[in-house]
């Protein structure tokens, strides 16, 4: 740039600063009002959108699809456009010679002209390149495929609760609800085993979460357990491995304290109250049926995990639950009897196989048959109210004397 | 915008200092606020210990000498578990009478032994001794050892241990 | 009294001097692109901010990061917020400052005599997606760790020096604990400190030139 053009580029600004206005308050008034939008959206997408819970990183996972930040995105994407033997072609001297343009940009452009109408070279370039950029970014989003769904346990409470599920599903088949042990009934190949109680405080005490972990990872296979962690053939995650732990650990080890919110318990039920299966039956149902009742297990092809499941399907899908009917199958085998076929064979054994569950759950399941297996709460409190109703004139009467 | 600011009495940039003024009052306080929350949370949620702890069999402890019993107790802090190990001194006075002391020394919370030739429980950070009761003897603690409520169960000491 | 505290101040701090060349000054006439700067400058200042707090609960270790972070997300009072706003931040700065640097090319703004403020903003723009990268690993969690992973097979690929430059960025062959760690100081400490000096100088020099005009067509 001449002499010349300098000074009658200070000529200009002079100009246009004697036209212009206060930096203070002018200026940083109209800053302030968009950084305070930008602030009100940031405080915005924190709250309503929130950040989306990720698993802990798991070097072993091969199924993991990786994607950069997506304001790297373009860059990603760009490289699939690059044949792999100049990859660093795409990599490194494209990038690289982009950043030292950008850079040097004010060096390299010799144009002293400052409107875009005399700079139409350059602009167009630039408008192609963010043309370029936005259109891969936006062409890397629509082809990222789905990553797979995983459970997510975030606190030490939440990963308990998690852990009394799955171990509810895994292990309660053998182990027992509460990992008292015993007699295996029902478990293909295990029939009869005695196993030890796993609750113990000489298991508990002497074995570290490590061990635990390392157990249901790898399972003991010469005692009869097989492995249960993904990298071994079973169907738990690390992170799954680590619940089931934390759920054993915090529920059987009298030297750690649950924390207060993973105490969940099976609600209880009031006088006249309906079970609602939302609330009361699918936690039965986890815990002491499930574990069986899934896919691939032998069960008469009979699932429990969901209401649906539980009211249709199985070999004998139209007695297993009976509205009003409590000679229904579900009912019969849960005080301990079997059901016969017409030749007089078994083909449904007391249920669960091991033990009896506790009266007041099966208490539970006779109600919620009579009262027509309502599936929310809200249906339950509907069919309970006339029993409330009841109640009420008494309570009512009591009082006056 | 700044239109609205007609009014003679107040002129323009009177208006933007007051909205400027607003504006950053109202960003201070919506990040200042939380940032109090932030700091201060943890110290708001401890977690309670409301325990019977075994000691083991009465018949164990010696009568007449302080025995010394430590256990562990794990809790959640933050991203870790925490173990804490807490020591008791099992003083059996009788067949049947018994003192269970802490042997955090009530001053600064150092360990106190058992010293018997001193006939005494002697905290190594100040010096101070208690007798076998746990009354000050010597030196700078304000109160006596704290005594743990205990009962017994099946010939089994049993302690009440509570915190937070 | 108020007045006698000011004068004091002012006589040792020389308040009225930067009132006058910092605030009192007459600028341009410009439209609300020009805002785009300013508001980097306060994204930037959120992100110190929350950043800051962030590292008083969180552990930069792969045993602990996750659960560190479970433990802000789930059990701080506002830990929610301080790290959402990080967290939103991050992706909001690189969309402004992008965008500002658009503004100043368009109106060709890195000319005469303002090229070394366009040089200092390049770089500020680097260390943007420079915090950007290093911080995308520290929640250690699967999108970070593979995102990484490929980022830094990326700077492996350059010729000759690419395996070197892959270890260095790594601190060894594998992504670990190591890499964790140096990513952690660059992302609190090294980027943040190329970064304060960089702006430092760009708003040297924004005082010293003034902002730009909005170009007229014979300019």
């Amino acid at each position: 740039m001449n002499e010349e053009f300098k000074s009658k580029y200070h000529e200009k600004y002079a100009a246009a600063k004697q036209k212009g206005v206060k930096f203070w308050p002018d200026i940083i008034y109209k800053d302030l009002i968009v950084s305070f939008a930008l602030f009100l959206l940031l405080i915005g997408l924190a709250a309503f959108v929130g950040i989306a819970q990720e698993p802990k990183a798991d070097p072993n996972d091969a199924n993991y699809i990786p994607r950069p930040e997506w304001y790297f995105l373009f860059l990603f994407e760009a490289l699939k456009f690059v044949p792999g033997q100049i990859e660093w072609v795409g990599t490194a001297l494209i990038p690289g010679i982009a950043i030292l343009v950008l850079i040097l940009l004010p060096f390299i452009d010799k144009n002293p002209y400052r409107n875009w109408k005399k700079r139409k070279v350059g602009v167009s370039m630039m408008s192609l390149v963010v043309v370029g950029i936005v259109g891969l970014t936006v062409r890397a989003v629509v082809t990222t495929p789905e990553q797979e769904e995983v459970s997510l346990a975030g606190s030490i409470a939440e990963q308990v609760i998690q852990g009394q599920d799955l171990y509810s599903i895994y292990c309660a088949e053998c182990h027992q609800p509460d990992g008292e042990g015993g007699e295996v009934a029902g478990v293909e190949g295990l029939e009869g085993v005695i196993l030890k109680p796993i609750n113990s405080q000489d298991e508990m005490w002497t074995r570290t979460d490590e061990t635990l972990f390392n157990i249901v990872d790898l399972g003991q296979q010469d005692l009869g357990m097989p492995p249960y962690g993904l990298g071994y053939g079973g169907e738990l995650q690390r992170s799954e491995i680590e619940a089931v732990v934390a759920f054993m650990r915090y529920t059987w080890d009298e030297r750690a304290e649950i924390p207060e919110e993973a105490i969940i318990g099976i609600p209880g039920l009031a006088e006249g109250e309906v079970p609602s299966y939302e609330v009361h039956i699918s936690a039965v149902a986890k815990r002491y049926c499930v574990s069986c009742h899934r896919p691939d297990k032998e069960n008469n092809e009979y699932l429990m995990q969901t209401y649906e499941e539980m009211l249709t399907t199985g070999d004998n899908a139209d007695k297993n639950v009976v509205a009003g009917d409590l000679e229904n199958y579900i009912i019969v085998t849960l005080h301990r009897e079997s059901i016969f076929d017409t030749n007089g064979d078994e083909i449904i054994g007391p249920m669960p196989p091991s033990k009896e569950i506790k009266a007041e759950y099966i208490d539970m399941f006779e109600r919620w048959v009579l009262a027509g297996m309502p599936e929310t709460a809200d249906e339950a409190a509907a069919l309970s109210e006339p029993a409330a109703g009841e109640a009420a004139p008494e309570a009512e009467a009591t009082p006056e004397p | 915008m700044a239109k609205k600011a007609s009014s003679p009495n107040l002129s323009r940039r009177d208006f933007s200092k007051i909205v400027m003024a607003f504006l950053g009052s109202i960003m201070g306080a919506f990040v200042g606020l939380p940032i109090i929350g932030y700091i201060i949370s943890p110290a708001l949620k401890t977690q309670k210990i409301d325990d019977w702890v075994s000691l083991g069999a009465l018949d164990g402890y010696p009568i007449g000498t302080p025995k010394l019993f430590s256990f562990t107790r794990t809790k959640v802090n933050g991203w870790e578990r925490t173990t804490n190990s807490f020591g008791v001194f099992v003083l059996r006075k009788s067949a049947s009478d018994l003192v269970v002391l802490s042997n955090v020394c009530t001053h600064l919370s150092c360990r106190v032994k058992w010293i018997e030739e001193n006939q005494a429980y002697v905290c190594p950070c100040h010096d101070a001794e208690f007798g076998i009761e746990g009354k000050v003897l010597y030196g700078p603690p304000p109160r006596p050892m704290d005594e743990y409520e205990f009962k017994i169960e099946d010939g089994n000491i049993l302690i009440h241990l509570t915190e937070g | 009294m108020a007045e006698k505290i000011y004068n004091w101040l002012d006589e040792r701090l020389g308040l009225e001097a930067i009132y006058g060349t910092v605030l009192d000054r007459k600028v341009p006439k410009v439209n609300w692109w020009f805002t785009l700067g300013s508001a980097s400058l306060f994204l930037a200042g959120m992100q110190a901010v929350t950043g800051i707090f962030l590292t008083m609960y969180y552990v930069p270790s792969p045993d602990k990061a996750y659960d560190s972070i479970q433990y802000i997300m789930n059990d701080v009072a506002f830990g929610w917020l301080i790290r959402g706003i990080h967290h939103w931040g991050a992706s909001l700065m690189v969309v402004i400052v992008f965008l500002h640097m658009l503004r100043t090319f368009f109106y060709g703004a890195y000319k005469y005599p303002r090229e070394i403020t366009w040089l200092t903003g390049t770089f500020l723009l680097l260390f943007t997606l420079g915090m950007g990268f290093t911080g995308y690993l520290l929640p250690w969690n699967q999108r970070s760790f593979w995102a990484t992973m490929v980022g830094t097979e990326i700077a492996g690929t350059v010729p000759l020096m690419g395996d070197f430059i892959l270890k260095v960025l790594r601190g060894g062959t594998d992504l670990s604990a190591v890499t964790l760690a140096r990513f952690f100081s660059a992302h609190i400490w090294i980027l943040p400190a190329g970064i304060v000096s960089m702006i430092s100088v760009h708003m040297y020099l924004i005082i010293r030139l003034g902002i730009s005009n909005i170009p007229s067509e014979e300019e």
